[in-house]
């Protein structure tokens, strides 16, 4: 790169601050507005507060929709995480029918989310099945299922051959080595799944509305709040969330790379 | 541990992925505490042969016999040999004792038992400081001989070591040479060594077998190999050496002639049957090391030959010489070693030379 002309370089750096402040620009309006009122169109910027996250504190609407969202995220990471993972050392071990497998695994994830949440819908109707949390949840299992599924087989098959049969040389019995030598080497791309699982299904709105029963999710409510009109503590709502996924994306790129592994490479 | 009794045998052993055969028809047996290495360039089978041994890849045909029993079908948990592969394949998750235990551990030893056989087999690798590191935190000669330790705790009858120096430089890779063999002298237990190198077979192997494309072409001490090899391969590959054509004579007791474009040359048959067996006039090659071909004085009254010098080339130790040799249309090209000395050697390239060697430093190997 250095062989550039500088005045390229200088270019290209312009070009990618431009794209940087246009892509995150917009993120930071509502998180510097949800420390200041506005009032009469005019925010008021000579009192920093936090009036806005306690008015939120109060809302115990909102207080319920996160609870839900936290419930049916926890589900939802548990589900994925276990059959993702069944599914990646099942997809791993076998020889024939490996993309239709995969083809399968990966298409409510890349399918329009509005064509999932009405497939599951009509399914859910005619299963007879009551809409409610659950089909919430095996709503939300089946989006992100193949991003767990797709981060453990990455790791798998970064994984060495020889662990396993090593293993086996040594006189480990085929379930000694899944729980001591394969599991282990893969837990960190299951907790980072599971981060990304989480931080996916916090934020999915569109399959959460269609198969959803009585009870809401953080985004479907903050959804319903920007119907009845703007009020200052979705800024506060919106900035909270959005710190949230940040740390969320932190922590699963911290555990998609070892520290270990990373060594060992160089 | 009697060296003349046999630990494993593999009778007519094939091996195929698919259509594609690797392993022809193998027949070995190993001795009980050798050290037996397999030789060959790559693609010749010699992991596959390992691999069957431990149990890695089950067989095409034929069988394998541990003191005579029939262990082809036992699953590789169950056979009371170990390996050190290739890439070490330690556990990373797990600490250097963690990893030389393992095998302990899985069968259900107790902890206290394991403790004190791992810090047994750590020292006996001199690696008894290093027990709560992890296997990213060691050198490769380090992972190496936790590999080893790994292997040789759970007393196995057998260690089979894929190619286990390939990623070593040079100076490590002697000093783990000599650290092999002294292992292995000490713990008395058979080493089967697989490696497409030669100066390692040479330095560490009791025995050596020589494969090549899926067949045994010759097992035999690493001197037999060097300097009565069986076939063209086998002397061509297993060190530097002088091929020349011809037909083979008549035989005048422990010597045979053979009638080459250097005119006649007498070389050695002695313990080889078959040379003497073999038909006047049959294609053979006589074969004579650099180091025994030298330049001819008067009493040099056999296998003398002239030739120009076309290179020299300084090698440390030795210098080589390339000659071209016999007439015209049938030149060959021969190799003369030459111990270097420091005020250079007495030869120049373009000086034409009479060359020798003397008959029992000569061998046959048939087409």
């Amino acid at each position: 790169m250095s062989a550039l002309p500088r005045l390229s370089t200088i270019f290209l750096a312009a070009i990618t601050t431009l794209v940087a402040v246009l892509l995150y620009s917009p993120l930071f309006v509502p998180i510097v507005s949800s420390f200041f009122t506005i009032s009469h169109g005019n925010v008021d910027w000579s009192s920093p507060t936090l009036s806005t996250y306690v008015t939120l504190a109060e809302n115990h609407d909102i207080l319920a929709a996160l609870r839900t969202t936290l419930i049916v995220g926890v589900c939802t990471v548990i589900l994925s995480v276990v059959s993702g993972t069944l599914l990646a050392l099942y997809y791993h071990g076998r020889r024939s029918g490996r993309s239709i497998l995969q083809f399968i695994i990966f298409l409510p994830f890349l399918m329009p989310p509005i064509i999932s949440g009405l497939a599951l819908l009509i399914f859910f109707r005619e299963i007879g099945l009551e809409r409610s949390l659950l089909t919430v949840v095996i709503g939300h299992t089946v989006f992100v299922l193949a991003i767990v599924y797709r981060t453990v087989l990455m790791r798998l098959q970064s994984m060495s051959r020889t662990l396993v049969e090593a293993s086996y040389d040594l006189g480990a019995t085929g379930w000694q080595t899944f729980w001591r030598i394969i599991l282990p080497n893969l837990s960190s791309a299951m907790v980072g799944g599971a981060i990304l699982a989480f931080a996916l299904s916090f934020d999915e709105t569109m399959i959460t509305i269609l198969v959803t029963g009585t009870q809401s999710t953080l985004p479907v409510r903050l959804w319903a709040m920007m119907r009845l009109g703007f009020s200052p503590d979705i800024n506060a709502l919106v900035a909270l969330i959005l710190m949230f996924t940040v740390l969320l994306c932190v922590l699963a790129a911290r555990f998609l790379i070892p520290r270990q592994v990373a060594t060992e490479r160089t | 541990m009697n060296q003349n009794t046999d630990l494993l045998t593999l009778r007519s052993v094939s091996k195929s992925y698919g259509t594609v055969p690797v392993l022809h028809d193998i027949d070995l047996s190993i001795r009980d505490g050798e050290f037996l290495t397999v030789l060959g360039p790559s693609g010749s089978g010699k992991t596959t042969v390992l691999r069957l041994i431990g149990g890695l890849e089950p067989l095409t045909s034929g069988e394998i016999r541990l003191d005579g029993q029939d262990i082809s079908r036992m699953p590789i948990n169950r056979r009371p040999f170990n390996t050190v592969f290739q890439d070490y394949a330690l556990f990373p998750h797990l600490t250097v004792s963690g990893n030389v235990g393992y095998g302990l551990s899985v069968r259900h030893i107790q902890r206290k038992e394991i403790a004190r056989r791992v810090a047994e087999a750590l020292d006996l690798v001199q690696l008894g400081r290093f027990a709560d590191r992890f296997p990213a935190q060691l050198s490769g000669g380090q992972r190496q001989r936790v590999a080893l330790a790994r292997a040789l705790i759970c007393q196995p009858r057998l260690i089979l070591l894929d190619e286990p120096l390939a990623a070593l430089d040079l100076e490590l890779r002697r000093q783990m040479q000599v650290f092999l063999k002294s292992i292995q002298r000490e713990i008395k237990t058979t080493f089967l060594f697989v490696t497409h190198d030669q100066e390692e077979a040479i330095g560490m192997a009791d025995r050596i077998c020589v494969m090549e494309a899926g067949h045994i072409r010759q097992l035999g001490t690493p001197h037999d190999l060097y300097y009565k090899p069986n076939c063209e391969f086998v002397a061509r590959f297993f060190g530097e050496n002088n091929l020349v054509a011809g037909k083979l004579g008549a035989v005048q007791g422990e010597l045979r002639s053979i009638e080459t474009a250097l005119g006649r040359l007498v070389c050695s048959i002695s313990d080889q049957p078959h040379l003497k067996a073999a038909a006047e006039g049959a294609s053979a090659y006589a074969a004579f090391r650099p180091e025994a071909l030298h330049l001819a004085d008067a009493k040099d009254t056999d296998n003398r030959f002239s030739g120009t010098i076309s290179d020299m080339a300084f090698a440390g130790s030795s210098t080589v010489a390339t000659i071209t040799a016999g007439a015209d249309n049938a030149a060959q090209r021969l190799r003369l070693r030459v111990p270097s000395r420091v005020d250079g050697s007495a030869l120049k390239s373009g000086e034409a030379v009479s060359l020798s060697f003397a008959p029992h430093e000569g061998h046959l190997v048939l087409a």
